[in-house]
């Protein structure tokens, strides 16, 4: 199954929860995994375009995907590792 | 004086008005910013003095490595006891004046004192050979910009600012001390916001500071090549790296997006973690309005290579205001209801001219509309309270006393602060060792001491974890850089021994940045605090926000776990600013 690392700043919804496992055939798919289990995961990775959001990077095996890139394929022990960017105040 | 023997420091006397040369003491050589002023306000400061009185210190203490050529590093910290929260307070600014000061060789200004008649007004001139004390009645009242604009016509085009507006002069708790930024206009918009620092200096009839550098060059390291090559990586490091991201590309304000989902973009005086308006709010909308009105990013000191300051404009093309930050956007924005970031514009602005902490300020109207005064969302209520802060109204100078002050006087139950100081944006519900940071620091509710962006951390490592970020703060504020460089302790300490030509241990730096937290909590225990001011206030432990249904729920114990170092000194060096 794929698994997606979660980031420090967005454990709030996965209550602290620092990896998942879940099923999906795409990033965005193992990502709404993540958010059926867990509500409020998703809107902090993909905004209401469908697109990945500024402050959040997704990389899958290492690999940087474009913002527009939630369509790509994932399968058996992928990972899914997501870099939250910094934001001050 | 450019290098760092033969520093010098400013004694201003207030009550003679005089101000006096020395040389800077050896043995704060590695001082500078907060770590500066919280030891000479522990040495020099009677900590159960009234903080609007003659025995309190102001202290204007650049970082240490303002004036040189280490990128992003010109920061100056403004310190004294504070009149809002009765501790020790620091808050620092941009601008160029922390730069001027010492490029001049001058490591700090302490200011004592008060002038006997309170209607007088004073301005301190400095430059290379002086440093003066001068009346300056004529500018009294002025609004910030106003005095400014004026002060460019008889100041040399080298000459920086620091000044107050009449919040400051009404000696208001929330006021703010302004510092000018490098435009040729030197716009007062840099702020050290925090703690009402502005009603120290007004209480001192010190209506600005002037520094004219001239053309002295950057000091010079001890190791010059160096340091140059020092200078150099890290900057290349920062440019191809975080300076790519979204909050330094486009300054703090688009940070309300992720704030929001966060549940920590408070809404209506905090009784909700997201705000219906944070698409209106935010500051990708302040980015789109760049190509039609003009305005952008700039870098609001010299040296600069951040660059996350906007520059606002209105829909004329002309400037508004700059910069409008994310806690600004938050506080007199989702707080109070408001759901335009124009109106939010306008406010800064106000603040700015006024002399105001935008957070505090913010803070205060939005229990002042809670508390049924007002309704929430009126903008123009909101910008029609400012002016009266400027007037000198009951309401004014309520509301410009901060959110303590408006909420004991409409007797209204949810008032967010700790210290006597209001919550910034950052929320201690969703974010809970950042809480312990509000409450543990000696400066209040002040993110800026030690925030940690991390829900859902396990509460045994919250404590640890609020600690080392106050330590790597309480270092990086006393370095002169910016927090925005997202520098580490490794870094620092490689600039200051290149800087002074003497190798500084890991194990040195850290202990540098835990002396000054323990400099910090020895005045605020000589000033009457305990364990008893380190609470938060009863509307965060009773209001439940987000899906979790987060109330402030650590144990006393926990966040007093924080005044005790942790070992793990190697954790420490992870961090980034």
């Amino acid at each position: 199954m794929p698994e997606v690392h979660i980031p420090p700043r967005y454990r709030g919804p996965t209550n602290g929860e620092r990896l998942v496992e879940v099923t999906g055939g795409t990033v965005r798919e193992c990502i709404d995994a993540v958010d059926a289990r867990y509500p409020g995961f998703g809107e902090l990775v993909f905004d209401a375009d469908g697109k990945i959001r500024l402050f959040a990077t997704l990389f899958v095996n290492g690999d940087e995907l474009d913002r527009g890139a939630g369509d790509t394929k994932v399968a058996g022990n992928d990972r899914i590792e997501i870099l939250a960017a910094v934001a001050g105040g | 004086m450019s290098d760092p023997t033969g520093d010098r420091m400013i004694r201003v006397d207030m009550t003679q008005q005089t101000a006096t040369i020395e040389p800077f003491p050896e043995e704060w050589k590695f001082l500078g910013g907060r770590g500066l002023s919280a030891r000479i306000l522990l040495d020099e400061c009677d900590a159960a003095c009234d903080p609007l009185g003659p025995d309190n210190l102001l202290v204007m203490a650049p970082g240490v490595l303002s004036g040189t050529s280490a990128p992003t590093s010109g920061r100056i910290s403004i310190g004294g006891k504070s009149p809002l929260t009765g501790g020790i307070k620091e808050a620092n600014a941009g601008g160029n004046p922390g730069q001027d000061l010492m490029r001049l060789g001058y490591r700090v200004v302490v200011v004592t004192g008060q002038p006997a008649d309170p209607d007088r007004r004073y301005a301190l001139d400095i430059d290379a050979d002086s440093a003066t004390v001068v009346p300056a009645d004529e500018h009294k009242g002025k609004w910030n910009y106003g005095l400014i604009e004026d002060l460019a016509k008889s100041y040399s085009e080298t000459a920086s600012f620091i000044s107050i507006g009449p919040a400051g002069e009404m000696r208001l708790a929330g006021a703010s001390v302004a510092c000018t930024d490098q435009e040729k206009e030197r716009n007062p918009a840099r702020h050290a916001g925090r703690g009402g620092l502005g009603a120290v200096m007004g209480s001192k009839g010190l209506k600005y500071v002037s520094v004219d550098a001239g053309k002295r060059p950057a000091r010079k390291p001890a190791n010059k090549k160096e340091f140059g090559a020092l200078c150099k990586k890290y900057t290349k490091y920062y440019l191809d790296g975080p300076a790519k991201e979204p909050f330094p590309k486009w300054g703090t304000s688009v940070g309300c997006v992720e704030a929001d989902a966060l549940y920590t973009f408070p809404y209506k005086n905090r009784v909700e973690g997201r705000s219906p308006d944070v698409h209106t709010l935010d500051g990708m909308r302040i980015v789109e309005s760049f190509d039609e009105r003009g305005g952008g990013m700039h870098n609001c000191m010299t040296g600069c290579i951040v660059k996350c300051s906007n520059i606002v404009h209105d829909k004329d093309g002309n400037y508004k205001t700059s910069a409008l930050e994310f806690e600004t956007l938050t506080l007199l924005g989702s707080t109070c209801g408001i759901a335009s970031w124009e109106d939010v514009a306008d406010l800064d602005r106000l603040c700015d001219e006024i002399g105001l902490d935008t957070i505090e300020t913010g803070a205060a109207i939005a229990v002042y509309m809670d508390s049924g005064a007002m309704e929430f969302g009126d903008a123009d209520g909101a910008k029609r309270i400012l002016r009266e802060i400027a007037e000198g109204t009951e309401l004014g100078r309520s509301i410009g006393n901060g959110a303590a002050a408006i909420g004991r006087k409409r007797k209204h139950h949810r008032v967010p602060v700790v210290k006597g100081q209001a919550l910034p944006a950052w929320d201690p519900r969703p974010l809970k060792a950042s809480g312990i940071t509000y409450c543990t620091s000696a400066m209040g509710a002040d993110h800026t001491a030690g925030l940690i962006v991390e829900p859902g951390q396990p509460q045994e490592e919250m404590a640890e974890a609020s600690q080392q970020a106050q330590i790597v703060n309480a270092v990086v504020d006393s370095s002169g850089f910016c927090s925005f460089m997202m520098i580490n302790l490794d870094e620092v300490r490689g600039f200051y021994g290149e800087y002074f030509g003497e190798a500084m241990t890991r194990e040195r730096i850290a202990d540098m940045g835990w002396q000054i937290l323990q400099d910090e909590w020895a005045f605020n225990r000589r000033a009457g605090f305990d364990a008893s001011d380190d609470v938060m206030p009863d509307c965060l432990k009773q209001d439940p926000i987000g899906p979790a249904k987060w109330v402030w729920d650590v144990p006393d114990d926990v966040v007093a776990s924080a005044y005790e170092r942790f070992e793990n000194n190697d954790a420490l060096f992870e961090l980034r600013s």
